[in-house]
């Protein structure tokens, strides 16, 4: 109902302006902004001008890549296999250390003084890039693809784990609640109460995380951890462009291959 | 307080229990109750009158607070007592069933899981945990839905039925636990009208061929009183009423509900005396028993 002390002609149109001091602090904080982007720009020595005034080499290391030189296709294509096995491997020993971790990291399940803890350690697999574990681990297992798969895994768990476990928090309480009035144990619990209701997201997740992986693994093997990175590694380092292009070109393939193969399977999963 | 017919232990015993939520807020405040085994009792009062946090407790899903006296036994085992809950909680749970609002189920394991669920206490943790179910415990389930007359759906995912279907099914998970004691907390507020009575014929077709105590906490006045033969009333955390469902009158249901209730009291307003004609559509034997 309306009261006849308001009327249409009285509403307010706009919102009302800001205080003086809401203003200054919003201009202040758009200042900050301003002075943090010219401080990278100095650090990071982002200079435009160069790919104008070096144009010219540009064109000419442009110009080397082609035509792409599919020589050694046999021999990429070879190790472009690894790099989906080290992808494979690394995703699945993940998935299996993220399953337990991110139920103890997860707040409706573990205790603050579990899942605290668990979290602070999930938080420095993800902090540390696959190129710093590869090259850790190709010091403990030698030169070769495991040590990319070992990478892949440590940094996966971290980023898996944490994916997994915001799904344990986002699931509806009341069927988990529902097995407990049955007389679960808190393993029966998660087994018929959260695992189906998480499994659709864990799977897209995983499957998000293989994909990310075949990428990661075409360059773990530029630190010597196997698959079609050593040959990048080899290849750009010889100054053989062409090749190059063509071992790039072979990874484009097989990551959108991947891409494409995995939202198919995800779409069957939901 | 009606004497339990059996004569034994009651199935339910709830002495002094009291819950307080937050600072100040007190759900449940001194209650004590006995049900007998074999009974069917209602609970009514208005929202957050303590029903279903009352239920709640029945069933260990909430601990009580830490006055020394209070104590819940069901079936002759604690459940819990001055606020801490049974070491053999589980135990004792395996043999309650608990019949919610919202069902429930996991919605995305089919109808039979969810149902076998009711077997978990008296499995092998192994068996359990690999959802490894024998022959005999799918008997029992597939019995259970047949008997709550939705066999047909075994196989569906329990979130493709209706909600009257996903209540039979929750009903179903207590049988397969061979409960002797079923809690339902408000089991038809969700439901359409026909599926409500449904569940609730279930539910009373249960207590009168196998003998198991049923508490369920209603809404709908109507409905407690058609089906149960004891009526439990809270209001506040406090019990207000408790006696046979021929006993409560309009004038005992507005002390209960409040004045201002838009509640339609119905053949309510005649005397009890006047009224024995209106309501025997559902005579059952033990409102006979009783009277």
């Amino acid at each position: 109902m309306k009261s006849p002390a308001l009327r249409v002609a009285d509403l307010p149109l706009r919102a009302p302006r800001p205080t003086p001091a809401a203003s200054l602090l919003k201009l202040l904080g758009y200042g900050l902004a301003a002075a943090f982007l010219v401080w990278s720009y100095q650090g990071a020595e982002v200079s435009p001008v160069k790919l104008f005034s070096d144009a010219g080499n540009m064109a000419t290391f442009a110009a080397d890549f082609f035509p792409p030189d599919f020589s050694d296709w046999r021999y990429y294509l070879e190790e472009l296999i690894v790099t989906l096995h080290i992808a494979v491997w690394g995703t699945v020993l993940a998935v299996f250390c993220a399953i337990p971790l991110s139920l103890v990291a997860a707040a409706n399940i573990a205790p603050w003084w579990i899942h605290q803890p668990v979290r602070r350690l999930l938080d420095a697999f993800r902090s540390i890039n696959e190129m710093v574990f590869a090259m850790l681990f190709v010091v403990v297992v030698g030169l070769g693809p495991f040590a990319g798969a070992l990478a892949l895994w440590i940094h996966t768990t971290g980023t898996l784990a944490k994916l997994f476990s915001e799904a344990v928090e986002a699931i509806d309480p009341q069927p988990v609640e529902g097995i407990r009035a049955t007389g679960a144990n808190a393993l029966e619990e998660i087994i018929y109460g959260v695992i189906p209701q998480v499994m659709p997201l864990w799977v897209s997740y995983t499957l998000y995380r293989f994909e990310a992986n075949v990428r990661s693994a075409s360059v773990v093997g530029m630190v010597g951890a196997g698959g079609i990175g050593v040959v990048l590694w080899e290849v750009i380092r010889g100054f053989q462009f062409s090749k190059t292009a063509a071992a790039m070109m072979m990874i484009i393939v097989l990551v959108t291959a991947t891409d494409v193969i995995s939202s198919r399977i995800r779409k069957f999963f939901i | 307080m009606l004497k339990n017919t059996h004569g034994a232990l009651p199935a339910v015993r709830i002495a002094h229990l009291s819950k307080t939520f937050g600072a100040s807020k007190r759900a449940l405040d001194d209650v004590s109750l006995d049900i007998g085994a074999g009974e069917m009792v209602a609970l009514i009062g208005a929202s957050g009158s303590g029903k279903s946090t009352l239920l709640r407790h029945i069933s260990g899903l909430v601990r009580g607070d830490r006055n020394a006296e209070a104590q819940i036994v069901v079936d002759n085992r604690p459940v819990q007592a001055g606020g801490r809950l049974s070491p053999d909680i589980r135990s004792s749970r395996a043999g309650i069933g608990f019949v919610f609002q919202q069902f429930n189920l996991v919605g995305r394991l089919n109808v039979l899981t969810n149902v076998l669920v009711g077997n978990l206490g008296r499995m092998p943790l192994w068996r359990s945990l690999l959802r490894i179910f024998n022959d005999e415990e799918r008997r029992l389930a597939v019995t259970a839905l047949d008997r709550v007359g939705i066999a047909q759906c075994a196989f569906q995912r329990a979130s493709t039925l209706s909600g009257g279907q996903q209540q039979r099914a929750a009903i179903a998970r207590a049988l397969v636990q061979k409960a002797k004691l079923i809690l339902a907390d408000e089991p038809i507020a969700s439901l359409d009208p026909e599926s409500a009575r449904r569940v609730m014929e279930t539910l009373s077709l249960i207590n009168r061929q196998d003998g198991v105590t049923v508490v369920v906490s209603l809404h709908q006045v109507d409905f407690a009183l058609r089906y149960c033969q004891r009526v439990v009333a809270l209001r506040d955390g406090k019990v207000k009423f408790d006696g046979p469902a021929a006993a409560v009158t309009a004038a005992l249901l507005r002390g209960i509900y409040g004045d201002n209730t838009d509640l339609d009291f119905g053949t309510l307003e005649v005397e009890p005396s006047e009224r024995d004609g209106a309501r025997s559509a559902m005579p059952g034997p033990r409102q006979a028993a009783l009277a």
